[in-house]
């Protein structure tokens, strides 16, 4: 018997967005990278036992039903100008795409349902493959999910771990199983490296004063799961009522950005005045591959909430937590992706 | 000299005339966060031959 070992499983996701929750991406919409985690997105089923009603005579089971079907998942990755604009475009959920090849421009934000936008982030399709055919192991697609949230983490050091993104996904529950997906060609990443990073946050220039030592920055939509089931929502196999219950929904619930730093801190430092005052400002972050291929995040309005002074590698170092607010004209974050490829979102 | 870059948005509740802004962060943002959208490019107003 041969060994399926975990180093064979592809993937890829919709890089445009489904029509629908329920309708698939294609082929075509697709693109195919790889990852750092080996956790899959497996497909799980809830069932239910008749164990607890009466009238059986006794206290055991004597049927199971299929109820409802769920799928979550997570990638991490090396932090790319492709999959940084994926996940800010799919994450945030709001997107304006300009620009021409080889640089296209991805101006996102949040959705604001209190000026007219939908509470529904964008779908996308996810297919995990391991020697599909006739020899298959695994294949099967994941329809209708939505980026749960993201987080960066930017570290010191020489390598590319420095520089990571993971974005944890959930689903509808509806798989399709083979996928009749053909994998496409693997996706030429640009890396957006540590070294690159640009840093301002509230006034200070953490690069230029060669002081940042680790930043993290995270979205969350805390998307309600559990109202995606509703009355309607559908099954597995459509008109088929013993197939368990899919979503038919998935809207983010109230939503979440960090930022926290640590920097070195030395005579002078602000970070500790800052935190006393309150002082707010803006916090600009930003990765850079080559003129055509970069992240810019920008937290509109942040405030200090905790500062602490410790240490480093024996380095006096002070880990500040950021509190991101919501600015009047701004909103609260806002990201400019820039990558080749064309139609992220769209 | 190199073309403007531009985007096409509609408004929020898609009530009243899309608009033709420039493609940059300061002038993308404040709009995107007052629910405005991208949408396509108005078509032209074809006028219709009045001389048969």
């Amino acid at each position: 018997m041969s060994t399926t070992r975990l180093q064979e499983v592809l993937i890829c996701f919709g890089k445009q967005k489904q029509t629908g929750i329920a309708t698939a991406n294609t082929g075509a919409e697709m693109w195919r990278f790889g990852k750092l985690n080996a956790a899959l997105a497996n497909p799980k089923l809830s069932t239910e036992n008749d164990a607890e009603e009466f009238g059986k005579g006794h206290e055991f089971p004597t049927q199971s039903f299929q109820t409802s079907w769920d799928v979550n998942g997570t990638l991490e990755k090396y932090l790319g100008a492709e999959i940084a604009a994926w996940a800010m475009a799919f994450g945030l959920g709001k997107v304006v795409k300009s620009g021409t090849t080889p640089n296209f421009t991805y101006t996102c934000t949040p959705l604001m349902p209190a000026n007219g936008d939908a509470a529904e982030l964008p779908y996308f399709s996810f297919v995990e493959q391991i020697r599909p055919g006739a020899g298959v192991v695994l294949d099967r697609m994941a329809v209708g999910c939505v980026v749960e949230g993201w987080t960066i983490s930017i570290g010191s050091g020489p390598g590319r771990a420095n520089s990571k993104i993971t974005v944890e996904f959930a689903g509808s529950g509806k798989v399709i199983e083979p996928s009749m997906i053909a994998m496409p060609a693997a996706t030429l990443e640009k890396l957006l490296p540590s070294a690159s990073l640009a840093l301002t946050i509230n006034g200070v220039n953490y690069v230029s004063n060669k002081n940042i030592v680790s930043l993290e920055t995270s979205w969350k939509n805390n998307v309600r799961m559990d109202a995606g089931f509703y009355p309607g929502s559908g099954f597995q196999t459509a008109g088929d009522a013993t197939s368990g219950a899919i979503r038919g929904r998935l809207e983010f619930g109230n939503r979440q950005g960090t930022l926290r730093f640590t920097a070195r801190f030395e005579n002078g430092s602000t970070e500790l005045t800052k935190l006393k005052n309150q002082t707010t400002g803006t916090a600009v972050l930003s990765l850079t591959y080559d003129a055509n291929n970069s992240l810019e995040i920008t937290w509109q309005k942040v405030s200090f909430a905790t500062a602490e002074v410790g240490e480093t590698d024996g380095i006096v170092t002070v880990a500040v937590e950021c509190l991101p607010m919501y600015d009047v004209t701004n909103g609260i974050v806002s990201a400019v992706a820039k990558c080749g490829v064309d139609n992220i979102c769209q | 000299m190199s073309e403007r870059d531009t985007v096409w948005l509609r408004p929020p509740w898609g009530e009243g005339e899309p608009k033709e802004v420039e493609a940059t962060p300061a002038v993308l943002v404040p709009l995107l966060v007052a629910g405005w959208s991208q949408c396509a490019p108005p078509k032209p107003e074809v006028k219709e031959d009045v001389h048969d």
